[in-house]
């Protein structure tokens, strides 16, 4: 083979090459972003800015404390998840006024700790409450076995500065599972026995329990306006 | 180097690709997590741009390895050819996944980034020993016969027996 036919076949492999990288750009449909949860603008934008501490949201120094006891694959909690939470972050959260401390169950079943064990494993990232509230918003049907691994990277790599691999690692931490049983003897002592159930109280104050009246933002304001009055 | 040290180095080089292409390519299929340093591998896997007509890229790059460890088998001048234009041709492919991490994952896997390296050590290897070997402008590049009728010739020497 002369060095022209060499030539020739190098520049022929290099337009191969091109092909396939305009094959690959067109089949992917170019500047696509990568899969996203459905939902993670909406909860990227939503705590945005917001302080995280472990499963803690909002200002540390905020007046008063929303305990929120919830099961990552409770229907109800998604529903609070979706329609309150947004307009309490946006009102409450984000103002300063209302810190959010989520304490998980998982009486639900299998996904519910898994699921549980992801998001927590996220809060050493300050990202807990990024992942469980995009469970909620990609929540399946009750133990089929939807929190797969698969699902968790996905959900994981829709949140942004997210270490999907730390988290999956350190989901099946001992501490983690440590953090799951204090949660779940802190709603036993506190009487819990449904999800969603919320507390309020001035923080590092004694909780009360609240019955809330609506799956909207304006079945807890009450509560939390009166609390702020105090 | 000789010919011989060359596809010694290129099938080395070729074999830790294929199994660094072989490695991505089981967890991607398995749906695996990745050993990752950087923490972006799985942004990258999970991408849309991981996949071409459904085949994982990571397939398509195991598939070039062992085509370059197979040119390092044989010592013609179509091996030599196919290995230099093959490397080449994949190495600008992988310049384009390089561009493809930065600017549109925004994340970078390091067996990628580790895979590019083997490539570009291998196009240099594969370059030398096709352009050693390919006389300038047309023609063979076996040895042209040498007159024998002078006095002054000494007769060629036997070609080293290649294993």
């Amino acid at each position: 083979m002369s060095r022209r036919t060499l030539i020739i076949a190098v520049a022929a492999a290099v337009v191969a090459a091109g092909a396939l990288a305009a094959a690959l750009a067109l089949t992917t449909g170019g500047s696509k972003k990568p899969a996203a949860a459905l939902g993670a603008a909406t909860v990227a934008q939503m705590l945005n800015g917001i302080p995280q501490q472990g499963t803690t949201l909002g200002r540390a120094d905020a007046p008063v404390t929303l305990v929120e006891f919830a099961d990552p694959q409770c229907p109800y909690c998604g529903e609070w998840a979706k329609r309150a939470l947004p307009v309490i972050v946006s009102r409450y959260v984000r103002t300063g006024k209302v810190q959010i401390v989520f304490n998980g169950l998982t009486f639900v079943g299998s996904d519910s700790e898994k699921a549980l064990r992801a998001a927590l494993a996220a809060g050493r990232q300050h990202r807990f409450w990024n992942v469980i509230e995009l469970l909620y918003q990609n929540q399946g049907t009750e133990n089929t076995g939807w929190v797969s691994d698969s699902f968790l990277r996905k959900v994981g790599a829709s949140v942004p500065g997210l270490d999907v691999q730390r988290m999956l690692r350190e989901s099946s931490q001992g501490s983690v599972t440590t953090q799951i049983a204090q949660a779940a003897a802190v709603a036993q002592q506190a009487g819990v026995n449904a999800t969603p159930t919320f507390a309020v109280g001035k923080t590092g104050g004694a909780m009360q329990l609240v019955q809330i009246s609506s799956f909207d933002a304006s079945g807890l304001a009450p509560s939390l306006d009166s609390a702020l009055a105090s | 180097m000789s010919d011989r040290r060359l596809r010694a180095v290129i099938f080395v080089l070729s074999a830790a690709g294929a199994g660094i292409a072989a490695y991505l390519t089981y967890a991607h299929l398995a749906d695996v997590p990745v050993v990752c340093v950087t923490g972006g591998c799985e942004t990258v896997q999970h991408s849309h741009w991981s996949e071409l007509g459904g085949i994982p890229v990571a397939a398509i790059g195991l598939a070039g390895y062992v085509l370059l460890a197979a040119t390092a088998l044989f010592a013609s001048d179509l091996a030599r050819g196919i290995g230099a234009a093959s490397a080449v041709g994949g190495f600008a492919f992988a310049l384009f996944l390089v561009w493809v991490q930065a600017a549109e994952i925004h994340a970078f896997c390091q067996w990628c980034l580790a895979s590019d390296a083997l490539l570009a050590l291998i196009v240099v290897a594969a370059l030398a020993r096709a352009w050693r070997a390919a006389p300038p402008g047309g023609g063979s590049s076996r040895p042209a016969r040498r007159p024998t009728g002078s006095g002054l010739a000494r007769p060629a020497a036997p070609a080293p027996p290649r294993r």
